[in-house]
């Protein structure tokens, strides 16, 4: 069956370098954007807006700092769910603050990963999103099969 | 109470102590002088009455020889003793006290003297009218023998003898009261000068110590004070004291008081203006990522498409915008310094500049290190400043013979470490300038100089507490020296 991943993501470039990483990997995963943690419930519950997801993702990529219902508050809301509880959450955030990565980690995560930011002072090129997405992807796609 | 008025009272105390002394000894000058009065006129008492005594002795032997002789010769001292005797008792009277029993004396002698001159005028009368009327002699024969003989001879003699005496007496014991008083007195005196003149030094030194100690006390609590403010210790005195040092501790409390409001308002300023440096600096590099990714994508996606002009054009926006991302990152770097605590570790410079130098300093380079100490210092600022300062070098030095050389003297409590080059220099007019943040000497375009590298190496190095200099003029290349604390392991 193919495999779905659910990102949860305010910024469009992101969204974008996910989508094209995933073409790159070359794998067939089916993915679905939510701009934030309501629309990301929407989705994963059903309501008048979205039909519910059918089946629910094999893995969450959530952002934390977004607009209406931040990561933190949207990964507290599924983990007290019973029909969503279960389900796998990375998290992918620009903060390396560490109350941050402490809070996520006692709501149960399966990995934090703090995009890029730094530039890499010896190329010309600054480092890309696209490379650190494609690796961790990898990585995580990987794990999942 | 004003130090004037203390001081002021304390001459004052001493001057009264003084001038009691001072008083005490002039009583004592009146004293003597009066008993030496006294004394001169008890001798003349006692010298008149002796001659008082001897004319009336005299008056008794004339009247004595007349009558056993009949020779009126006799009667010359007899004579002259009833003018000099009035004349010697008026003199006594007005050389004793008025009223004393001395008076009383002089008056008992005079009135036996009369009463004997009563009887005396008698006899001489009788004796003289027997010598011219031998008829008459019986008269004097019968005077001579009753009552004369009887009564005014012997008896007057002694009583006046008597009186004499006692007048004498009373005159010398008094002399001998007056000598035993004077002698106490200048005893006292004695004793009342000496008291005076150690009080005078006991409460004059007293008094002074008391003031030195409490103006030093005073001034030495204002220094120390100034001397904590120098120090950056804003403390006050606590001063309850009211006198002319007092507006000036009050001052110094003012003082000490508004420098501590201000540097704590100038740190919170500072605190602010870091946290908004590093806030911005964060925030401006996630657009830039962003663009970053759209004009890498850009050409990824149409790379076939499109003219070499455009690719050069798409070439450009990532140089440009990795030279942004470097001012970020150095106005990132220099808002974290004096923001966070770096951790303090073992650090051999030799080691740390020669791993800087393999990656700043191309091989084209003559690079030489001389002896560079072992520290125990905060590693990342220290790896910044040589950073920076190799950095600069590589870029103002041409690689056609550049050398490059990292040294190091020993200094009391620091190392001065010295980066130094062969390359453009630079004029001297500009050698404050070039600590400033944004300064570069080159034009605006130069990609390579973001103008904040030597700012970073200032600060850093002013927040170590050391000094950073520069020796160069144009085209002599440039020489930098920094000082770095000696915080050996």
């Amino acid at each position: 069956m193919k495999k779905t991943i659910l990102l949860v993501e305010d910024d469009e470039l992101d969204i974008i370098s996910v989508e094209r990483s995933l073409k790159k990997i070359g794998v067939d995963y089916e993915l679905i954007t939510a701009y934030n943690g309501i629309e990301a419930l929407d989705k994963l519950r059903g309501s008048q807006k979205h039909a519910q997801m059918q089946p629910l993702p094999d893995i969450i990529l959530l952002d934390i700092n977004m607009p209406k219902m931040n990561g933190l508050q949207f990964l507290s809301v599924i983990r007290e769910d019973p029909a969503l509880k279960h389900l796998k959450v990375i998290i992918m955030t620009t903060s390396g603050e560490e109350h941050d990565r402490s809070a996520t980690e006692r709501l149960g995560i399966s990995g934090y990963l703090i995009k890029p930011l730094n530039f890499n002072n010896n190329s010309r090129k600054p480092d890309s999103m696209e490379g650190f997405v494609q690796f961790h992807l990898r990585h995580i796609l990987g794990n999942l099969d | 109470m004003k130090l004037a008025t203390q001081i002021s009272l304390g001459f004052f105390i001493a001057i009264s102590i003084d001038l009691v002394d001072s008083y005490v000894n002039y009583s004592l000058t009146q004293k003597v002088n009066t008993n030496t009065d006294f004394l001169t006129n008890s001798e003349v008492v006692i010298r008149t009455s002796s001659n008082l005594n001897r004319d009336l002795v005299d008056m008794q032997n004339a009247l004595r020889g007349y009558l056993l002789s009949g020779d009126r010769r006799f009667l010359i001292r007899y004579d002259s003793g009833l003018s000099t005797i009035p004349e010697l008792i008026k003199q006594e009277r007005l050389l004793i006290e008025p009223s004393s029993l001395q008076i009383s004396r002089l008056d008992s002698i005079s009135m036996i003297h009369n009463i004997w001159l009563g009887y005396a005028n008698q006899i001489i009368d009788a004796k003289s009218k027997a010598i011219a009327d031998p008829a008459l002699n019986w008269r004097y024969e019968k005077l001579f023998k009753s009552q004369f003989t009887l009564n005014a001879g012997k008896n007057y003699n002694e009583r006046i003898a008597a009186i004499f005496r006692s007048f004498d007496q009373h005159e010398y014991d008094n002399r001998q009261k007056r000598r035993a008083a004077l002698a106490a007195s200048i005893k006292a005196t004695d004793r009342f000068s000496l008291f005076f003149s150690l009080l005078l030094v006991i409460v004059g030194s007293a008094l002074a110590f008391y003031l030195v100690r409490k103006i030093a006390r005073r001034i030495d609590s204002m220094v120390k004070l100034a001397e904590k403010i120098s120090t950056g210790d804003f403390a006050t005195v606590n001063d309850d004291q009211t006198d002319e040092l007092t507006s000036l501790s009050h001052s110094l409390n003012l003082m000490s008081q508004k420098l501590s409001w201000n540097i704590d308002e100038l740190e919170k300023r500072n605190d602010e203006l870091n946290q908004f440096a590093y806030v911005v600096s964060h925030d401006l590099k996630a657009p830039i990522r962003g663009i970053s990714n759209v004009v890498q994508w850009i050409k990824e996606d149409i790379q076939d498409e499109i003219s070499p002009a455009m690719e050069k054009y798409l070439d450009i926006i990532p140089e440009r915008l990795k030279r942004m991302a470097d001012l970020i990152n150095g106005l990132l770097d220099y808002a974290r310094i004096g923001r966070s605590k770096f951790p303090k570790e073992e650090v051999d410079v030799s080691v740390l500049v020669k791993e800087l130098a393999d990656v700043i300093v191309p091989k084209e380079y003559y690079f030489t290190i001389g002896d560079l100490p072992v520290l125990f210092t905060e590693k990342i600022l220290l790896e910044q400043v040589f950073s920076n300062l190799l950095s600069n070098a590589v870029k103002y030095t041409s690689t056609d013979d550049g050398h490059i050389r990292v040294s190091c003297t020993e200094q009391a409590g620091v190392y001065e470490f010295e980066v130094s080059d062969n390359g453009i220099g630079i004029e001297e007019q500009y050698h404050g300038k070039i600590f400033e943040m944004f300064q570069t000497l080159r034009e605006k375009h130069d990609e390579e100089s973001t103008g904040i590298g030597l700012a970073i190496v200032k600060k850093i190095i002013d927040e170590n507490g050391g000094t950073i200099r520069v020796l160069s003029s144009l085209d002599k290349g440039a020489k930098f020296l920094f000082t770095w604390p000696k915080n050996e392991t």
